[in-house]
């Protein structure tokens, strides 16, 4: 997703009807859609072959039936857990708002600082154009320089639909996995830099500025306004995502079906160690939206490719994007900027030599 | 009354500044709409996440695109 993809953010816009009665009708809606949801949910796959093989007649060993039957069954699976949990999440976050984390981080020093900077940072709502103002009123206002890189490092690593996107299709084992590391490396990341007292590497005019946190006024929502809103976010985000993940389901179907066994092994496994930091160079400029990448990754482990080097390319295409850094610059001297994307970057190939080795 | 729009020129803030004109020109009367990108402005008013928007100097929310109807609403109150 090449245009301003980052700039998923914020809360979406709140539809126009009137929040008394729309609790009921939203609650009563969601409370028939939730058991019908898993009862689709759970037949999807015999369904998806039931297709391939009997309607179109194909044979599921085949190159083309396979594929055909991956991408049958894992394009509506996508997209319907993609919907719930973007449902759950939107919730979640009208709780969470980056003025609550940072009156949480204020004052903050040291390594508990960056641990809850790094936790914060999962389920916080964060794009790219928000990251200087978000930047600024963190450190202006008395955020320890470090303890605010962990959050940086964080919102965008450890994607929160990522993460529930990878619980539904992988097991809580490999979600753990991702979250734990991902915060591991924005805890050390943040240590570092506030270690390194790299204060004096910010661009001047950032410590000039005057950042008056009283002007602001806390939102004060209902619950049918935040269960609203949770469904606006659903309309928007799968709404907008949804040609991106069709697209990314489809390599991954053709990878499926047609990549042989062995050749993934050969490029991505364990014996070679270059693909490590090949996965990260190749992730890097690949700006994709978090769910567009999960099919790839489902793909890629299928066909023998190892978990670290799979967990570091995905890592560095949601976690370490060009827009971002670029948008950074104009606050962040290039000691700092390089600083900040080579200790990302080295921590998440860390995480991907880790797995291979351990695994 | 005067509207102010903050964001640093992102889709979501452009979105927001579109929005907040159709709300203006459906609401009629004397209004004066401000696009303000600079963030040393954005500081000044408090605000962590853009788009945001303020209301005769008052900020309304940050981190949102309202739509055209909830303006509106905002907007008669």
């Amino acid at each position: 997703m090449p245009e301003q993809p980052s700039c998923a953010c914020g809360l979406p816009a709140r539809p126009p009807e009137p929040a008394g009665p729309s609790v009921f009708r939203r609650g009563g809606w969601l409370a028939l859609a939730l058991p019908l949801w898993f009862l689709v949910y759970h037949y999807l796959e015999p369904a998806a072959n039931a297709l391939t093989s009997k309607g179109l007649g194909l044979d599921l060993k085949g190159h083309l039936g396979s594929a055909l039957a991956f991408f049958f069954y894992d394009a509506p699976k996508v997209l319907m857990l993609l919907s719930l949990v973007v449902l759950g999440v939107t919730f979640m976050q009208t709780f969470i708002t980056p003025e609550r984390t940072r009156d949480l981080l204020v004052k903050r020093a040291g390594a508990w600082g960056n641990l809850l900077a790094a936790i914060f940072g999962i389920f916080t709502p964060f794009c790219s154009c928000s990251a200087i103002p978000l930047f600024i009123g963190f450190v202006r206002v008395g955020v320890p320089l470090g303890v605010t890189f962990s959050y940086l490092v964080s919102a965008p690593m450890v994607n929160e639909v990522a993460l529930f996107m990878l619980l539904g299709m992988f097991g809580w084992k490999i979600a753990v996995i991702y979250a734990g590391t991902g915060l591991i490396i924005a805890f050390l990341a943040g240590w570092a830099i506030g270690k390194l007292k790299m204060e004096k590497d910010l661009e001047p005019w950032v410590m000039e500025i005057v950042f008056n946190p009283q002007a602001a006024m806390e939102q004060r929502m209902t619950f049918a306004e935040r269960l609203d809103l949770a469904v606006q976010g659903v309309k928007d985000i799968v709404g907008k995502v949804w040609p991106y993940l069709l697209v990314g389901i489809g390599v991954g179907a053709f990878i499926h079906g047609y990549v042989p066994q062995d050749l993934m092994a050969r490029f991505m496994g364990k014996g070679s160690w270059w693909s490590v930091p090949l996965a990260v160079l190749i992730g890097v400029p690949l700006y994709s939206n978090a769910a567009g990448v999960i099919p790839i990754v489902q793909a890629l482990l299928g066909k023998g490719a190892a978990l670290g080097t799979t967990l570091a390319f995905m890592m560095a295409v949601i976690g370490l994007s060009l827009p971002e850094t670029i948008i950074l610059r104009k606050v962040l001297r290039p000691r700092l900027i390089v600083v900040f994307v080579g200790v990302v970057a080295i921590g998440i190939m860390l995480v991907g030599y880790l797995f291979n080795f351990i695994l | 009354m005067l509207i102010e729009v903050f964001g640093p020129g992102c889709a979501k803030c452009q979105t927001l500044e579109k929005h907040v004109h159709q709300a203006v020109q459906e609401l009629g009367g004397d209004h004066q709409v401000v696009k303000i990108g600079d963030y040393a402005a954005m500081a000044a008013r408090g605000i962590l996440s853009t788009p945001a928007l303020a209301v005769d100097g008052q900020l309304k929310f940050q981190g949102k695109v309202a739509s055209v109807s909830e303006l509106l609403t905002l907007l008669k109150s």
